[in-house]
This record gives structure tokens, C-alpha cells and sequence, in this order.
């Protein structure tokens, strides 16, 4: 998995590195089980403070993306055929969906075009083979949404 | 001029000709330590630079050859190796004027406005390393396992004095008296380059690769590629020093002998002298004490010896200042002295 950030990008540099392996994780690229580099390790390549790598990984380990253990290290602990997000989450995600498609809408961006920018983001995410396009998070998200 | 010197004077243009060609090895998107945007590599002030670092280091390496032939010549064996640090710091002086126009072109120009800056990370290094050719190794441990059996099998017959070193680093005339140590310091010298050049390839393999970010999956793969072949490289490279020193070792332990050896034989002229000629003092272990008693029986004349040795025992004594001569006593005098002694 290539995972690049933009250090003079207007995200912060913490944000940019959770965000890569988030999207990784959603493309099938780091799957569950897989590890990945320490955080001193992450740092020098990229360039960055250990700090800052820390506190991505702190923050996949609070969402539960990440198990981080001091013998295997960091560890994807899931991933799209792990099953459904907890509801905290899902209502959480909802909102901040709602937002993100509000500001398309602000901008004057159609309806058909927010739908399709959203089924193209979908199609390069990883689900199981077998619920392709029903994936279990998924729909329970879009299902509880009001 | 000696082996030793002639070593040190290839080294001069060896290192002025890597030092010449190593722009043309590096990134497209890095030249003389600058970076640069991929739509820049064919900008003209890279080629005029690098046109002119090849003209300067080439000038540097051609007078730093020459002087190192001319000290060779006049000077000692190991002084032309003073050019090389001369030679480098030169070459290094042409890179840094070359980056330092590149670089005041590109702010000038501004070759990166307009491009967000973007480090790319490879993750998948940890899962899938690159992994280290270990069948490689094989032909050099086995010229070492060779090398240390035909020792083993000729310890016992080696004479009790043998040749230090070889090639340039030999000592002409120089013998030490057979240890194991000294016998199989040519195996040492096996193991030490062979573990010496696996740990450094090691370390290099734990490297992580430079990635482009324009096309991370293309670099990657280049540096893996890099890294196959130097390890590849850099271990023939060591089952050929490996086998030289085999060859050195094979000569040392008189397993053969150096083309020369069996015409003087043959003809009984001295002609051309072999490397590997036995000392005839070594072929049978003496006596202790044997040579002193020799001696005071040729210092006393009282020795039994063949016509020519008592001619040149007589020439000797007429020759003031020359062995079997004492001034101030006449031989025959001390001649016949010494017929009255008792010589055990």
C-alpha cells in the first residue's frame, strides 16, 4: 500500500494519514489482519514527526480500525467483511454524511451528480464477494438514516 | 615499479571514471542532489551541467592520474593512494558547483509553483520484503570450504617457514614460521570478505527505497530490481576474490608452481626465479646447534671443504674487510694456531 500526504496540504498531516489507511482498508489493500509499520518507521519515511503518526494510529485504534499491540505491532483489526459498525458509529458517520452532501448541494452541485459521485466512491471499496452491493454496514447506515 | 604501486595508481582513474559517470546513474528527478519536477529533466541548465561536471572531472581525473604515475615513479609504493582523497574532493568540488547552479535556476524559474509537494510511503514493505539472494552465497562458501580443505590436507608437508602475504601486499623475501594462523591467513582473509560483503548487502536490503511520488508502483519496482541485481553483482564479486584467494593460497602452500620454476630446474641455469622456490635450508629440518658449530669449523678453518669453497675461502682472506679476514693476525698464523686446538 502506497500512502502519500501532502505536507503543505491545508488537512492536517495526522488527519491525511488516517484518511490513506481508512481508504485503504475500504479498498482491500490492508485488509484485517494485516499490519502495518510502527510509528517510528511510518515517521522517517514519510518525513514527519513520530508524534504525529502516533496520533493517527491513536485515533484508527479509538474508531476500532486499528489493534495496536506491543508485540505485533499495528494490527488492521477490521474491515468490510467484518460484519456491522456498532450504532454509535453509524449515527455519527450520518451526520457527518449529511454535511458533506450539504455542502455539494450549497455549491450547486445536482442531484445526479452527487449520486454518482457517491456510486463511484463506492465501487472501488472492497466489499465481500458475496454481498456485493449489500454490504451490512452499509445498509444499515443508509437504512437509519431519517 | 612495484605491484603495490601499479595497484595504487589504478586506483586514480578508477575512481575519477566512477565519480565521471555517476549523474548518469542517478534519478531523472534528482540531479547533483536537487530535485526536480518530471516535466523539468530535460531543462538545459541540466544538460549543460552535466556536460560540464563530465569535462571537469574528466580533466581532474587525467592530471590526477598523471601525478600519481609520477609519484609512483619517484616516490614510494603506497603514495599515489595520496591522489585518490585529492582526486574525490575535487570531483566532489564539480558536483557542488553544478547543484548550485541547478538550484539557483530552479528558484529562479520557479520550477515548483503550482505543484503540491507529496511524500508517498510504501506499507507493504514490512508484509513483502525483498528477500536476500541466499543461493548466491553459495559458490563463495563453497571456494572457502575448497580452500580451507586443500589447507587442511597440505599443513602437514609445508615447510617450517612460510611466504607473508601476496600479490602487491607481499613482502619480497619476507617468511613466518608456519602457524595455523599463519598458514591459513588467506582463509581468514576469505571468511572476513565474504562475511563483510553479506552484512553490508544485508543492511542495504533493510533500506527502504526512495519512492517517486508521481509513480510510486514504477519506483518501487525499480529499486527492487536495483537491489537483485547489486546483490547478485556484489556477491560474484566476492566468490571471485574468494577464488583469487584461493589461488593465492594454492601458490603459498606450494600446490603448484609459478611458470619459470620448472625451466630453472630443468636447465640448472637460474634464469628467471620462481616465486615458489623451496629454500634449501627448509627442505630438512636442522639440528639445533648444528649451524653454530659449522660456523666456528669455517672460522677456524679446521672444516673439511670442497675445492671451490676453499678457494673463495682464500679469496675472502685476501680481500681485507671480507668474512674469514682479521686484521691484524695473518691467517697462516692463526692457521696454525688453531690445528693445536681441540675442536669437539
Amino acid at each position: 500500500m502506497f500512502l502519500s500526504i501532502e505536507p503543505d496540504g491545508p488537512v492536517p498531516i495526522y488527519q491525511q494519514i488516517r484518511d490513506r489507511i481508512v481508504e485503504a482498508i475500504a479498498g482491500g489493500r490492508q485488509p484485517a489482519g494485516s499490519g502495518l509499520p510502527s510509528t517510528r518507521q511510518l515517521a522517517v519515511d514519510l518525513g514527519v514527526n513520530f508524534h504525529t503518526v502516533n496520533k493517527s494510529y491513536d485515533l484508527l485504534r479509538r474508531e476500532g480500525l486499528l489493534r495496536l499491540n506491543r508485540k505485533s505491532g499495528a494490527v488492521v483489526q477490521r474491515d468490510a467483511s467484518s460484519g456491522p459498525p456498532s450504532p454509535d458509529w453509524a449515527e455519527d458517520w450520518t451526520l457527518r454524511l449529511d454535511t458533506l452532501l450539504a455542502e455539494a448541494a450549497a455549491q450547486g452541485m445536482p442531484a445526479e451528480a452527487i449520486i454518482a459521485q457517491c456510486r463511484a466512491a463506492v465501487a472501488e471499496f472492497a466489499f465481500p464477494a458475496e454481498a456485493e452491493g449489500d454490504a451490512p454496514g452499509h445498509r444499515t447506515a443508509i437504512e437509519g438514516r431519517p | 615499479m612495484s605491484p603495490g604501486a601499479l595497484a595504487a595508481v589504478f586506483a586514480v582513474p578508477f575512481y575519477g571514471a566512477l565519480l565521471c559517470v555517476a549523474p548518469a546513474v542517478t534519478k531523472p528527478t534528482v540531479q547533483f542532489g536537487v530535485r526536480i519536477p518530471p516535466e523539468r529533466t530535460g531543462a538545459t541548465v541540466i544538460g549543460d551541467q552535466r556536460r560540464a561536471y563530465f569535462r571537469r572531472t574528466a580533466v581532474v581525473g587525467v592530471l590526477c592520474t598523471v601525478m600519481a604515475v609520477l609519484l609512483a615513479v619517484h616516490g614510494s609504493r603506497w603514495s599515489p593512494m595520496l591522489v585518490v582523497p585529492i582526486e574525490v574532493a575535487a570531483d566532489i568540488g564539480c558536483l557542488l558547483v553544478a547543484r548550485r547552479r541547478i538550484t539557483a535556476v530552479k528558484r529562479a524559474e520557479r520550477w515548483f509553483a503550482g505543484l503540491r509537494p507529496t511524500v508517498v510511503a510504501d506499507t507493504s514493505w514490512l508484509a513483502d520484503p525483498p528477500l536476500f539472494p541466499v543461493r548466491w552465497l553459495i559458490p563463495a562458501l563453497t571456494v572457502t570450504a575448497a580452500t580451507v580443505l586443500v589447507g587442511v590436507l597440505r599443513y602437514p608437508e609445508l615447510p617450517g617457514r612460510l611466504a607473508d602475504g601476496f600479490g602487491a601486499w607481499a613482502a619480497p623475501g619476507h617468511r613466518v614460521p608456519k602457524t595455523p594462523v599463519t598458514a591459513f591467513a588467506l582463509v581468514f582473509a576469505q571468511l572476513w570478505v565474504t562475511a563483510l560483503w553479506t552484512t553490508i548487502m544485508l543492511i542495504i536490503y533493510r533500506s527502504r527505497p526512495d519512492i517517486e511520488a508521481a509513480d510510486p508502483a514504477a519506483s518501487v519496482r525499480r529499486y527492487r530490481r536495483f537491489l537483485a541485481r547489486c546483490s547478485t553483482a556484489m556477491l560474484a564479486l566476492v566468490t571471485l576474490i574468494d577464488l583469487s584467494l584461493l589461488l593465492a593460497a594454492l601458490r603459498n602452500w606450494q600446490v603448484y608452481r609459478l611458470s619459470g620454476a620448472r625451466q630453472a630446474d630443468r636447465s640448472g641455469r637460474p634464469g628467471r626465479r620462481p616465486v615458489l622456490e623451496r629454500r634449501p635450508d627448509l627442505r630438512q629440518p636442522r639440528r639445533p646447534g648444528a649451524h653454530g658449530r659449522r660456523a666456528v669449523r669455517r672460522r677456524l678453518d679446521l672444516q673439511p671443504r670442497e675445492p671451490g669453497r676453499v678457494a673463495a675461502a682464500v679469496r675472502d682472506r685476501r680481500r681485507p674487510g671480507r668474512a674469514g679476514h682479521h686484521r691484524g693476525a695473518h691467517p697462516v698464523k692463526r692457521s696454525a694456531a688453531a690445528q693445536n686446538m681441540q675442536v669437539p
